[in-house]
């Protein structure tokens, strides 16, 4: 990492071996669970699929702690990816990290993760799908403009 | 279930039907409703078969028994298993189906389905554990041709609920010994005991195989107040549902919307209120995906 970096700035970075593909292994609970660390979820965490689609979305169904959860798995959109971030503890090499920075490292990578609700079916208005709405506008807001671009938007005389 | 080509003939009369139920106080295992039917006529005889409370009765009689009343081409029964993912699943709805409540529909459900199958019902014995008259009212609503006779205790004192007890309790205590755990860890053993919360082998059972993030294998009813004594070593794990009870019973006043990013990142609890305040700064189309612009984290 080279350059200025200010002040409370988050630094992600590659981790230097190959990332860990978690693909369908990712699970966003409708709940929190205080607890951070490893856990046996493959033997307990028994999702089954169902033949119910909702909005195009199949759904599938599993337990925990006794309450029942309808989810989904969904694609991250191509182009975008998941990490799971682990905290890098700094080096002195560092040292232009203040204290209000924080650094952190890609541990492992997902293509896909499965969403969870408690008591209703996933739907394509669920908050996190939702969220995805995000990525066409900034491709949009983000890609370059031609004159052509702005020539036929004037012709249109339309103001974009 | 048979269809109606290979009913006997005597589903035409009209047919007395008692309902019961076996293992609604464990905290483990399903839940199972029985019925047994036989035509009125056949009362008498049935009396004479030594059906008594299941609970009375030997493990070996009981499933004596029940093999006799399988051969007996003058009776028919159905069950209905009501699993403990089931169970606990619709106690720990956000709006929570209350035990009664299962056990009714369980109980209304068999009447339906044996209605159903073409058996002519005139008198229908139901045992209750909760208000006898409260619950009589209920089904004969529902079920205006039949008369309901519900009582405490009825297993003992009707033959034919006596049956439906046995029939209840054969298939509970079967669907337990059979019982084939979703979890695959290593050393789960399947010695349940009777699943009663004060039976020593079931306390042993449930000592030994609960687990700190997943709380116990899911054959066991969560929704039971005994699972809590357990819960000493379990994390701790909160639920949108919970939180909005817990409202409700301050008094409702206070009506706080329940966030699961209140309830999710309780590290990040400053930020996150950081977030909500600054909220009002945002567009509607990030504040309506809850999209925030996070440099720092």
């Amino acid at each position: 990492m080279e350059g200025q970096v200010g002040s409370g700035t988050s630094v992600v970075s590659r981790s230097e071996s190959p990332l860990e593909d978690l693909s369908g292994k990712v699970h966003q609970l409708p709940c929190c669970v205080k607890y951070n660390g490893s856990t046996s979820v493959s033997h307990y965490f028994k999702h089954k699929p169902t033949r119910v689609e909702v909005d195009g979305l199949c759904v599938e169904e599993a337990y925990f702690r006794g309450r029942k959860l309808q989810g989904t798995t969904v694609s991250i959109p191509t182009g975008y990816s998941g990490y799971v971030l682990g905290k890098k503890i700094a080096d002195k090499q560092n040292n232009w990290l203040d204290e209000e920075s924080s650094c952190w490292e890609m541990n492992a990578e997902f293509k896909n993760m499965t969403l969870w609700n408690h008591d209703i079916l996933p739907s394509k208005d669920d908050a996190f799908l939702r969220a995805f709405h995000w990525f066409p506008v900034a491709d949009a807001l983000h890609c370059p403009v031609s004159i052509e671009d702005l020539e036929s938007a004037s012709t249109d005389g339309t103001l974009v | 279930m048979g269809t109606e080509s290979n009913l006997p003939d005597w589903v035409a009369e009209p047919c007395i039907m008692g309902i019961d139920e076996a293992g609604r106080g464990p905290v483990l295992g399903p839940m199972v409703y029985g019925c047994l039917y036989c035509a009125r006529s056949y009362q008498e005889t049935l009396s004479t078969l030594e059906f008594a409370d299941s609970k009375t009765l030997k493990e070996e009689k009981r499933e004596e028994l029940f093999e006799n009343l399988k051969a007996d081409g003058s009776i028919g029964w159905a069950v209905d298993v009501i699993d403990p993912r089931e169970l606990s699943a619709k106690m720990l709805k956000k709006n929570k189906i209350n035990l009664n409540e299962i056990s009714h529909n369980s109980a209304m459900g068999l009447v339906n389905q044996v209605m159903n199958m073409g058996v002519l019902l005139s008198e229908v014995y139901v045992d209750t554990v909760g208000d006898p008259e409260k619950y009589r009212i209920k089904l004969s609503e529902r079920f205006p041709s039949i008369k309901f006779v519900v009582a405490k205790k009825a297993d003992s004192v009707y033959p034919v609920v006596s049956g439906a007890s046995i029939v209840a309790k054969v298939t509970r205590d079967r669907a337990l010994r059979d019982w084939v755990l979703d979890e695959t860890a290593d050393n789960m053993q399947r010695n349940f005991g009777s699943g009663y919360p004060g039976d020593p082998v079931t306390k042993a059972w449930m000592e030994n195989h609960k687990h700190e993030v997943f709380g116990f294998p899911s054959v066991v009813r969560f929704s039971w107040g005994t699972c809590k004594s357990y819960s000493k070593g379990m994390v701790d794990v909160l639920w949108e549902a919970d939180a909005n009870e817990e409202d409700e019973s301050t008094g409702g006043s206070r009506k706080r919307q329940i966030k699961l990013t209140d309830v999710g990142f309780t590290t990040m609890k400053k930020r996150s209120e950081d977030i909500e305040s600054c909220g009002k700064e945002r567009s509607k189309f990030f504040q309506a995906r809850k999209l925030q612009l996070v440099s720092q984290f």
